[in-house]
């Protein structure tokens, strides 16, 4: 029945529940739960006018922040230096780690990108028996893509390696990924 | 003795491969060609097979893939069982004449054929005159050398003939060239008297040439009842190879398959230089692929295969096969040079050599190790700060996947903490501050937090960092490792540990609990440290 004191009352929010409600709704058995919950400093009361009302401990600071003068001031020369860096920091933190995600965002779909790109001039240059030079697809990705061929033989080494089981790369040409010191002039799928 | 127990070492060591290291194929992939080009031998041999043959009876196989991945041993292979499938077989390695001249293409024909096949050949056609001769036919007997004073001697015309093929007596040329005119076209008379005389004319053009192959060819048919089949390896974009492979092509050989050995980038040299024959080349009848020969599990079946081909004793348990297995794989992920059959059965031919020195039962970390630093010197593992043997790493990267891993990387980054303390290069540690798993000062006194989140995971991995992300506040600087690759917050700066890091850091572990941490070492492990951010 503890709980279900709790939650009511912190339904309420600021406003806080008339502790003659809390009885009606939960019998005379409540008075010891609310005075354990009182003792605890899980819940606070306070008269209003003719009527008790009770609050959970967080409503209860948030309610006097707002509406005791004496608390306002308090709290904003004890905490309210910290308590604005602390919010400023929060933003800051929450701005930082968005920002940071978009390029995180940015990359993977580039190289998903990249990817699918990659794949279509792959089929569209190779002979019937799979293979394709480099150069036909880096010519024609540089141009699309408007990528310079550093960045695409960057990207293609990138992808051929993350993707082993996918592509196979053979020696010779002109130019392509070096592996092993070998110029891999050549690129099929698997 | 060789590791399990082998008397010899399985592997060979010849840079290319010889008919005899060709002896042994493994590999799915490479399997699965062999039984391509067994096919079209079956299909063409089944096609002539009771008749004569014409100038339909012509196939074309192309094989293509790159440098070191057993294109020629495949060849080879097939070369090798010719006498089980009616076939024989010539192999003509193009990079091995030079220059490329009709004479000395022909020579290689010859001279790559087994000479088995030519004692074959010689019997059947000296009987084809004995047979003659027994029939009355005078040009026969005088071809055969067969005289009154030979009859009267008593000597028959078989055991004339016997006396021929032992070497004991010769044909007599003047007159076999007589006789043969009679019943073969110019071609075939000159390549009749050429091997029964085993003296062989050169050749001086390309008809004569192709003229001689499809002689060749048509009497293997006819008197062996076998069909040929022309290995012709490292075919790329040299005009005389081009040429000569056109008239081949072009002059439907009959009974006869042409294998056209080749890489991608000779390939594409033909296409270059001739369409024609490029074109032929895209219209042949079988074009075998070997794809993924040079992938981990083709590369693991080739070389388990070698030591099971060679197991007499049955040593070579499941058990042990296994680990052998799981060596190769880490040698293939971690090093790009050994990413190809050759390379990779090299290296085995070597770790074998070594332990046959060693006396060892198996092929373990150490041999390997060895085996590498004889080998390949100066070969480092890839992105490894600490510069950690290949056994240590081979034996560290396996137990990485295990799920004590996060707690041994605890370990090690507390004990790299502690080293930088030691050498003067972080101020003072602190209580450890649960869930940071080391609390120290940097040496402005900033006060920095390390938390290892290591887990199979990764969604246990966000959870727990963003967990220990609210932890920020407790410390100026919060550093988080993990294996998860995730972006650096402004409050948390996030450290992704790779797989060469990970083993950097059991490594370093490993040798700091053991004492082992020379001066010389002092350097790299402070360049561990700073790549995960602890100085």
């Amino acid at each position: 029945m503890s709980k279900e004191i709790l939650g009511r009352i912190a339904s309420t929010g600021l406003s806080g529940m008339k502790k003659a409600e809390l009885k009606k709704t939960f019998g005379k058995n409540s008075d010891n739960i609310l005075q354990k919950l009182i003792d605890t400093k899980q819940i606070f009361v306070e008269k209003k006018g003719v009527a008790y009302f009770v609050w959970t401990r967080g409503n209860y600071v948030s309610y006097l922040s707002q509406n005791d003068p004496k608390c306002k001031i308090v709290l904003s020369m004890a905490v309210g230096k910290s308590h604005s860096a602390a919010k400023v920091k929060e933003y800051v933190n929450n701005i930082g780690e968005t920002v940071n995600k978009i390029p995180q965002q940015n990359v993977a779909s580039q190289e998903s990108d990249f990817k699918v790109e990659f794949d279509r001039r792959l089929t569209e240059s190779s002979t019937s028996i799979g293979w394709a030079p480099f150069s036909d697809i880096r010519k024609k990705i540089c141009e699309s893509k408007k990528i310079s061929p550093e960045n695409f033989y960057y990207m293609a080494t990138e992808l051929v390696e993350r993707h082993r089981e996918k592509y196979e790369v053979s020696s010779g040409g002109q130019e392509g990924i070096t592996m092993r010191g070998l110029v891999h002039g050549y690129v099929r799928n698997v | 003795m060789y590791a399990y127990q082998l008397e010899n070492n399985p592997y060979p060591s010849s840079p290319t491969p010889t008919e005899k290291d060709a002896r042994i194929l493994g590999g799915k992939r490479h399997k699965e060609a062999k039984s391509a080009i067994l096919e079209c031998i079956k299909e063409l041999c089944n096609k002539v097979g009771g008749r004569d043959s014409n100038d339909g009876d012509f196939r074309v196989i192309t094989l293509i893939q790159d440098v070191g991945s057993g294109k020629t041993h495949l060849a080879l292979h097939i070369k090798n069982l010719q006498s089980r499938h009616n076939t024989v077989c010539t192999f003509l390695d193009l990079s091995t004449i030079s220059p490329k001249t009709i004479p000395s293409l022909y020579n290689a024909i010859i001279k790559g054929f087994e000479n088995e096949f030519f004692v074959q050949l010689r019997t059947k056609l000296v009987e084809y005159i004995r047979d003659r001769a027994e029939q009355g036919d005078n040009s026969a007997k005088k071809a055969l050398d067969y005289s009154f004073m030979n009859k009267l001697s008593g000597l028959t015309i078989k055991q004339k003939v016997e006396e021929i093929i032992s070497g004991k007596a010769s044909v007599s040329a003047e007159n076999l060239k007589k006789f043969l005119v009679q019943w073969f076209n110019y071609s075939e008379s000159n390549l009749i008297r050429n091997i029964i005389t085993n003296s062989f004319d050169t050749v001086t053009n390309l008809e004569e040439l192709l003229g001689m192959m499809a002689t060749i060819s048509k009497l293997t048919h006819r008197f062996l009842s076998k069909i040929v089949l022309y290995e012709i390896d490292e075919f790329d974009g040299n005009q005389d190879s081009i040429e000569f492979v056109k008239g081949i092509i072009n002059a439907h050989l009959p009974a006869s398959v042409v294998l056209l050995i080749s890489t991608p980038s000779g390939y594409a040299e033909i296409q270059g230089k001739s369409p024609s024959v490029f074109d032929r080349l895209e219209k042949a009848n079988y074009k075998i692929d070997l794809v993924g020969s040079n992938s981990r599990e083709e590369l693991l079946e080739i070389v388990l295969e070698y030591i099971k081909h060679n197991d007499k004793k049955g040593k070579f348990t499941q058990k042990t096969q296994e680990e052998l297995d799981e060596k190769i794989r880490v040698l293939y992920d971690e090093f790009p040079e050994f990413r190809s059959v050759r390379s990779i059965i090299n290296i085995l031919y070597h770790a074998m050599e070594k332990s046959a020195e060693l006396d060892l039962e198996k092929i373990d970390e150490t041999v390997i190790d060895e085996t590498i630093k004889h080998t390949y010197p100066g070969l480092k593992v890839r992105g490894s700060i600490m510069a950690v043997p290949i056994s240590d790493f081979i034996s560290i990267r396996r137990t990485c996947e295990d799920e004590s891993t996060g707690t041994q990387l605890k370990r090690a980054v507390t004990n790299l903490v502690n080293f930088a303390h030691e050498m003067g290069n972080i101020g003072k540690l602190e209580k450890q501050n649960q869930p940071l798993d080391v609390v120290y000062q940097d040496p402005y006194g900033s006060k920095i937090g390390i938390a290892v989140v290591i887990n199979e995971n990764h969604a246990k991995n966000f959870e727990e960092i963003s967990n220990i992300s609210k932890s920020s506040a407790l410390v100026d600087k919060l550093v988080i490792l993990t294996n998860s690759n995730l972006p650096s917050s402004e409050s948390t700066i996030i450290v992704n540990v790779d797989k060469s890091k990970m083993v950097d850091l059991l490594y370093f572990n490993n040798r700091y609990t053991d004492r082992k941490i020379s001066s010389s070492d002092n350097e790299k492990v402070q360049m561990l440290a700073r790549t995960v951010n602890i100085i």
